[in-house]
């Protein structure tokens, strides 16, 4: 063999060599490629196993979290469920009650007479069962000179909701004859820190009445309006002294000592809203039963009538009332009092509301007479008056009375009253 | 003469109540069901403020609907019902307004 055969050999060797065999160098990568493999596979599997701890941690986690939030979640719901029914009670309820009123406190100063503050608290109780029935009832609290406290029922009566037009009213009731004594009389209504002469006890004006009314109103057309009321009670008392009849006693009794009932009502016209126009009267027997402070019985009747005549307006800013009544009673020969007379009064009034209405003017005159002349009066009464709220106001008045030398009825008065009705 | 007219206004006053009354018709039972299947109505807020306005003030201040609350309002429109003669409508056209407002 030559030389150049000889490497040419070899060189032949060599290429084929190197063309057939595998390099050392991929023999080393595939196993690192399958080393990585399995280090991948093993991760892989170790991934697995951490994705299920962590699953496995975040639902124990949660769970009492999920817990919590389902049992605040029916604690929502049942308080929304007891809320609901909470505010739909008032509507669903049979019986309801609500407790109102008013009260006053004034200071009082006379010309002739000592000044003083006096008080007056006024509760009312309404009971009402299936909007057919009230129970109604007011107390007056007041605390006299002597510091004792003087309770009385001023009303209490149950109102039976008959139908639309029709009410009837049994019990204690304010007497419907006229306007002030049923409507006007609280302290949070009234516009001068007074009732009008013969208005009060012992005055013109009927105060109250024990026994049974209807009462109720019908709309005419669009506009107009009318109202009624009718009644019977037991009637007032009649008290003697020194021979006279000192005053007719109407503060509503539960006994009937002349055994005479009394007869009496209202009705008004209403032509147009906030104009009003009344007609009022009463009828029956009464009977002396009270003479010189001692009870008495057997004093023969005589007969006992009423009259009023009200009206009121309201334009603007302005509102004008006016009112008569008079009670009368007849002469009784065979009476330990055997004279009658006539206990009437009248007023007129008329406010004015100024200063975004938080300001009222009122002016008043008042002639109350009757057969003695010591108790009868009349007045003029200035006020002003300031709206802390609708149902709240200060009143400054003062009263210009005319009456019998000496009487307190002669005396003029200054007057201070803060009134709440509530 | 004088006292037989005052007689004769009384009795004619309580004859007409019962009249008047008696002529509207509903009775007391009528009435309860008339309410319970009373439908909305939706002028009764509109007539209960008129209503409202023409007659509270004819003998006090006019109170804010909000002095009281709905089931207080209720019973004071039954009282002031009975005080001031309005009819059952009237009443029932003032609550609406006055709960309406609260």
């Amino acid at each position: 063999m030559t030389p150049n055969e000889r490497w040419t050999t070899i060189a032949v060797t060599v290429i084929i060599l190197v063309i057939t065999a595998p390099p050392a160098f991929a023999q080393s990568d595939t196993s690192r490629i399958d080393e990585l493999e399995r280090q991948a596979a093993a991760m892989l599997e170790q991934i697995a196993e951490l994705r299920a701890e962590l699953e496995q941690a975040k639902e124990q986690k949660a769970t009492p979290d999920l817990q919590g939030l389902r049992a605040e979640t029916v604690a929502a719901r049942q308080a929304a469920q007891r809320a609901e029914a909470a505010a739909s009670e008032w509507k669903d309820v049979t019986s309801v009650t609500h407790l109102s009123g008013y009260a006053s406190a004034e200071f009082i100063s006379p010309d002739n007479e000592s000044s003083a503050f006096v008080v007056n608290f006024n509760p009312m109780f309404h009971f009402l069962y299936s909007d057919k029935i009230l129970w109604e009832a007011e107390l007056e609290f007041e605390v006299e000179e002597n510091g004792d406290t003087e309770i009385g029922l001023e009303y209490s009566t149950v109102d039976v909701l008959l139908n639309d037009n029709l009410v009837l009213v049994a019990g204690k009731f304010l007497s419907p004859l006229g306007n002030f004594r049923q409507n006007l009389h609280p302290s949070w209504i009234n516009k001068l820190p007074s009732a009008p002469p013969g208005f009060g006890h012992d005055g013109a004006a009927p105060i109250a009445e024990i026994g049974m009314q209807l009462r109720g109103g019908v709309t005419v057309g669009n506009q107009s309006k009318i109202t009624y009321s009718g009644y019977i009670g037991n009637g007032p008392k009649l008290e003697g002294e020194d021979g006279e009849i000192h005053a007719i006693e109407t503060d509503g009794f539960a006994g009937n000592a002349d055994d005479e009932f009394v007869f009496g009502g209202r009705f008004s016209l209403l032509p147009m809203p906030k104009l009003e126009i009344a007609v009022s009267g009463a009828f029956g027997d009464v009977a002396v039963v009270e003479n010189d402070g001692a009870d008495i019985s057997g004093d023969p009747t005589r007969d006992y009538t009423v009259f009023g005549f009200d009206a009121s307006f309201q334009v603007g800013a302005f509102d004008l009332r006016a009112e008569y009544i008079s009670q009368d009673v007849d002469d009784q020969a065979m009476s330990v009092a055997p004279g009658g007379g006539e206990w009437e009064t009248w007023y007129a009034q008329g406010a004015y509301k100024f200063g975004q209405a938080k300001w009222e003017g009122v002016v008043r005159f008042t002639d109350f007479d009757s057969p003695h002349a010591d108790d009868d009066q009349e007045q003029w009464a200035l006020g002003i008056n300031y709206l802390l709220t609708p149902s709240a106001m200060i009143k400054f008045a003062y009263e210009s009375n005319k009456g019998e030398a000496g009487e307190p009825t002669d005396d003029d008065r200054w007057i201070a009253q803060i009134a709440y009705g509530y | 003469m004088k006292n037989t007219i005052l007689r004769i206004i009384p009795v004619a006053l309580l004859a007409a109540s019962f009249l008047i009354g008696m002529l509207t018709v509903q009775g007391y039972v009528v009435a309860a069901e008339h309410d319970a299947t009373t439908q909305a109505d939706p002028m009764q807020f509109s007539r209960g403020a008129q209503t409202w306005a023409n007659n509270c003030a004819r003998c006090h201040n006019m109170r804010d609907a909000k002095s009281l609350r709905d089931d207080q309002w209720r019973v004071a429109i039954v009282h002031m019902r009975v005080r001031a003669n309005l009819t059952g409508q009237e009443a029932r056209d003032v609550l609406a307004f006055l709960q309406g407002s609260n």
